[in-house]
């Protein structure tokens, strides 16, 4: 019941396309991917610096152009170098940076499933000895002390 | 005399901390525990040595000595007397030395709290291993990275001043000590770890003795990153919070092995499993603390943060390559004898959600990781530059943040040892429902997108499941007499708090990224405009001249509210003009104005930036909940006995179908438990005061 | 709960060695990073490898300081340096003198020529640190910052060697020196035979 009013939801939430988007919209998005060549690392529709204004002016030109914005990236990558972009290309040697972080969770999920797995059928239950079940019925009973052993020697937290 | 009251300060902490490493090894070596013990006198040594120089420091900054190099280039006489006393940590060397003074005062302390078991041969390398740490950071302090050469010539007149983003706001006077408060104070921690390893003594509690220390530095850390970011926001003029820059992303790193570490440590204490994992963490916390720091001072990676032009950056890089070889030499050495016996029954328990928590979390380092080094990782294998920028982090991070904000609403109402689905459906049914709701209510409300949607979804289910916990903690407190508050405070209910902060920030996160809008009005004197709902009014142009700034200010209304004053400014004489930007800060949303461009002529339009981002109120308040979760926290709660029952019991099972929460692992019969007196599943067993009803003997397997 | 490490008599349990092999895997990958790290060196005057290298020179045209005008095609035949500036850039300040003196090295007329583009400078600014610094090249105006743009300039100071037809055939990034700019120059003049 509850996943289906979930789904239902978000199904009516994500699929808001709304209308189709305004040349400003559009420069922005595009603006957002696009680095600021004179600045540390933030966006050229984040910065006030003459590059990225120079920049969006020249993405507004082409976008009322008509161009697309892997055409615009193009012409800025022919410019700036492939620096240029805030997201790495996903191709060529700079797809590791997209892949590896999946797959190094992938292998690591395995490596904790296989561990946990072995030591489950590896690990024999403790016999317990009459001994030890007088010992716990002793410290339920009246809350005795502590068994004495390396719990005992912990300096107080 | 300033320079040489600080040489002579510094000398002091690195003799001291050079003999006694000198002595307590001699004295671990011939098993004279008398000598290793007056490693505190030592300590106390390389205090008094840190003090001396940092005030020998702040007294050249405030009487303006320009004869120190370092008060030359970072001081100048019109500088404030605020941003003089913060020019001691506002440049390269000056760092060091408050580097240096927090760690010569978290080690003064680790000494006289364990100042009873001084002789333990244990807490003897402890010292041993901070003093070594010391003993590095005032080597560079005497040698490469020294704050207190003179000048080389004729004293100047008058000093550069600080760096000019650096004089805009009071924040620079909080935000790097407490950072530093929280890399400096994971050495403390590191140290236990390298001893217990060394000693091979991992099984007693004294990773769990510095627990505490651990959560302090993580505090600490914690509320240093959320005052970055709210300086950037309020400084930096771009109007966002958090750029993956390279240097967040250093000091983001070990933050994100210390919470890890927080949290799998409750496994060891509950369990005594995952020894050697949380020692692993403790030297790899540490470890990125160092190597944050060579990224921030070697210019090995351009960032805002970057103090260019030292040589300490090999020196740093080969100290990290150091304690990166001694810490994993020795995990490698002793890690497999000093593994814990026993192991995980059930992947549906609280240990398997501390499991999947670490998991998550060191694959969130290994993105941030991976994602910082990869453009040199290129760069030396393609001899091309690229970038990974923002977008590549959020897109990767995105998918860990939703599991983790999931993992945050499970993990606290999941027993011990294990459980089964319809436990867990009757304890976060009403929370999955204030999820949902919350979904629901966003998607009426014309909240579009599926990313923040769940976000949101996510946010309100998690919300509910901590404030349920803290619900039945407070209740089972108030039943047992203990009072309500005993029910909120405690390391249990303060990580509730702490939960509570982060959802918060998330679902801030989610909002402020993704449905803000960053616009332009170009306005004349008197006009109005608006933008995102916004009415901006501008008035007209103002000139500031005081010694410190000089500045024009627009005057801007925001919604009739105001008057705020956006501006360009340059801070002392012959620097950089820079865009100081004015914030109008609502509940619902902030309006973050900056001048991004003058007019050229005479009472000519002026062109104003604004951005509207919503609920970017909620991340700072979202920090304050973390500071008052972990303030919580620290209270000592009632402490639990090794005997006390490992998770609440449950209504007896005749079948002995293995579905209770404390069930066994054998296949033994199953004894009947009995109550004493009704169950409260109080947030954590023993923990709020709750007082447990007596229960027949179970058979060994269960400590 | 027994305290040794041991599961207990009867009990055989395989030494495991997960934490070595996985410290082992640690210690390479903290060396490799450490290396990669230690190899990687602080960014200071580069010879950029920019998509530029090889191509025909983006036009430069506009006002210069001077008050003419200037157009980079009038200088086609001759080896051109283009140097862009700013007056509130301190590697700018610090190549100037530099600069000064290879423009007098290469006086004579068809000899290398050094063009200056303003980047994100006020005029008033600009003119008086050319004056000040008895620079005599022409500086052109870059109006909204498009010449930067096309020559994909992040920063002053960023010089290019255009060869005489017109092409870019190198891209500097930092203050350069009379000495660099010339050893750079013959470089480019020996390359073409």
């Amino acid at each position: 019941m509850l996943v289906v009013v979930v789904v239902v939801a978000l199904g009516v939430g994500a699929s808001g396309g709304g209308p189709p988007l305004t040349v400003a919209q559009r420069v922005d998005a595009i603006d957002a991917l696009v680095r600021c060549p004179s600045c540390d690392g933030i966006s050229v529709a984040d910065s006030s610096a003459s590059t990225a204004v120079a920049i969006r002016h020249v993405v507004t030109t082409r976008v009322r152009q008509g161009q697309s914005a892997s055409q615009i990236d193009t012409f800025l990558v022919s410019r700036y170098g492939p620096s240029i972009l805030l997201r790495p290309p996903v191709q060529g040697w700079t797809v590791w940076v997209w892949v590896l972080p999946p797959v190094a969770l992938v292998v690591a999920l395995a490596g904790l499933v296989t561990v946990l797995w072995r030591r489950r059928r590896h690990r024999a239950p403790a016999p317990v000895s009459a001994e030890d079940r007088a010992l716990v019925a002793d410290a339920l009973a009246g809350r005795a002390r502590a068994v004495a052993g390396p719990t005992a020697a912990v300096p107080a937290p | 005399m300033n320079a040489a009251l600080g040489h002579s300060g510094v000398l002091l902490s690195l003799a001291a901390s050079v003999m006694g490493v000198v002595v307590i090894a001699y004295g671990l070596a011939r098993s004279r525990p008398a000598l290793a013990r007056t490693g505190r006198i030592y300590a106390a040594l390389v205090l008094l040595g840190a003090i001396v120089a940092t005030v020998a420091m702040e007294r050249a900054l405030i009487t303006h000595d320009f004869s120190l190099a370092f008060v030359a280039a970072n001081n100048s006489r019109s500088t404030p007397l605020l941003y003089t006393i913060t020019g001691m940590w506002s440049a390269l060397a000056g760092s060091i030395l408050l580097w240096g003074l927090i760690l010569a005062g978290y080690i003064a302390a680790m000494v006289w709290r364990f100042r009873r078991q001084g002789a333990d041969p244990l807490v003897a390398w402890a010292t041993l291993v901070t003093l070594v740490v010391a003993a590095f950071f005032f080597g560079l302090m005497a040698g490469p990275a020294d704050p207190f050469r003179t000048v080389a010539g004729a004293v100047p007149a008058n000093g550069l001043g600080p760096n000019v983003l650096l004089q805009d706001n009071a924040l620079v006077a909080f935000h790097p000590p407490i950072l530093y408060l929280g890399f400096v104070g994971f050495t403390i921690p590191f140290a236990f770890a390298i001893a217990s390893l060394i000693t091979g003594r991992i099984g007693e509690g004294w990773q769990l003795a510095t627990r505490r220390w651990t959560l302090f530095a993580w505090a600490f850390l914690t509320v240093g990153i959320v005052l970055g970011a709210w300086w950037s926001y309020q400084v930096l003029g771009w109007g966002g919070f958090w750029a993956w820059d390279p240097v967040e992303n250093a000091s983001f790193l070990p933050w994100l092995c210390a919470t890890a570490y927080l949290h799998s440590v409750l496994v060891q204490e509950r369990r005594g499993l995952l020894r050697v994992w949380n020692l692993s963490l403790v030297i790899a916390t540490f470890s990125l603390t160092i190597l944050g720091t060579f990224l921030t001072r070697s210019g090995v990676i351009a960032s805002v943060h970057a103090f260019s032009d030292s040589d300490i950056g090999p020196l740093l890089l080969g100290f990290f390559g150091v304690v990166m070889a001694t810490g994993v030499g020795l995990i490698a050495w002793r890690g497999d004898r000093l593994r814990s016996p026993g192991g995980i029954d059930s992947v549906l328990s609280r240990e398997g959600a501390f499991l999947v928590n670490n998991l998550l979390f060191v694959a969130f380092a290994f993105v941030v990781l991976l994602g910082t080094v990869f453009p040199l990782l290129y760069e030396a294998f393609r001899g091309q530059q690229v970038t990974v920028g923002a977008p590549y982090f959020n897109a990767m991070t995105l998918p860990i943040g939703l599991a983790l904000l999931l993992l945050m609403s499970i993990g606290p109402a999941l027993p011990w040892r294990k459980t089964t689905t319809s436990t867990l459906r009757d304890r976060l049914a009403v929370p999955a429902w204030v999820g949902a709701i919350v979904i629901v209510a966003c998607v009426a409300g014309g909240v579009r997108g599926l990313g923040p949607l769940v976000a949101f979804g996510l946010g309100g289910f998690a919300a509910a499941a901590n404030v349920r916990q803290l619900v039945l903690s407070a209740r089972g407190a108030h039943r047992s007499g203990a009072g309500v508050w005993r029910g909120l405070v405690g390391r249990a209910n303060g990580g509730m708090v702490v939960h509570l902060g982060v959802v918060v920030i998330a679902v801030a996160l989610a909002a402020a990224t993704s449905f803000g809008h960053r616009s332009e009005v170009t306005l004349r004197p008197g006009q109005v405009a608006s933008s995102d709902g916004h009415r901006i009014t501008f008035e007209g142009l103002t000139q500031i001249r005081t010694p410190a700034r000089t500045a024009t200010e627009a005057i801007v209304l925001v919604d009739g509210r105001g008057p705020l004053l956006p501006a360009l400014s340059q801070f002392g004489a012959n620097t950089e003009e820079v865009g100081t930007p004015a914030i109008d800060s609502s509940l619902e949303d902030d309006v973050y104005l900056t001048v991004d461009a003058l007019p050229v002529k005479a009472n000519g339009p002026v062109t104003i930036g604004v951005t509207v981002q919503p609920l970017v109120v909620w991340l700072w308040g979202g920090g304050l909940l973390l500071v008052l979760g972990s303030a919580l926290a620290a209270v000592p709660g009632k402490r639990r006995r090794p005997t006390d029952p490992v998770s609440a019991p449950v209504p007896a099972v005749e079948t002995g179908d293995g579905s209770s929460g404390s069930g066994d692992a054998t296949g033994a019969s199953r004894p009947v438990l009995r109550r004493a007196r009704p169950v409260v599943e109080s947030g954590e067993s023993g923990e709020s005061g709750d007082d447990k009803p007596a229960q027949e003997p179970v058979p060994a397997g269960s400590p | 709960m027994v305290a040794s490490d041991d599961a207990g008599p009867g009990v055989t349990t395989r030494r495991r060695h997960t934490a070595r092999w996985v410290a082992g895997v640690a210690l390479v990958v903290g060396a490799a990073l450490v290396a990669l790290l230690a190899t990687s060196p602080p960014q200071t005057v580069t010879e950029v490898d920019t998509p530029l290298v090889g191509q025909s020179a983006p036009a430069i045209s506009g006002p210069t300081l001077a008050g003419g005008s200037f157009a980079l095609g009038s200088l086609r035949g001759r080896w051109t340096v283009v140097n862009f500036f700013a007056s509130w850039c301190a590697p700018c300040q610090q190549e100037q003198p530099d600069l000064v003196a290879f423009a007098y090295a290469h006086r004579s007329p068809g000899d290398a020529a050094l063009v200056g583009v303003v980047f994100d400078d006020a005029s008033s600014t600009a003119r008086s640190f050319m004056r000040s610094t008895g620079a005599t090249w022409p500086a052109v105006v870059d109006a909204g910052g498009q010449i930067a743009l096309d020559y994909g300039v992040r920063g002053p100071p960023e010089t290019f060697i255009v060869s005489p037809e017109g092409t870019v055939v190198a891209h500097f990034d930092g203050p350069m020196t009379n000495a660099s700019l010339d050893y750079w120059l013959n470089r480019a003049q020996g390359g073409r035979g």
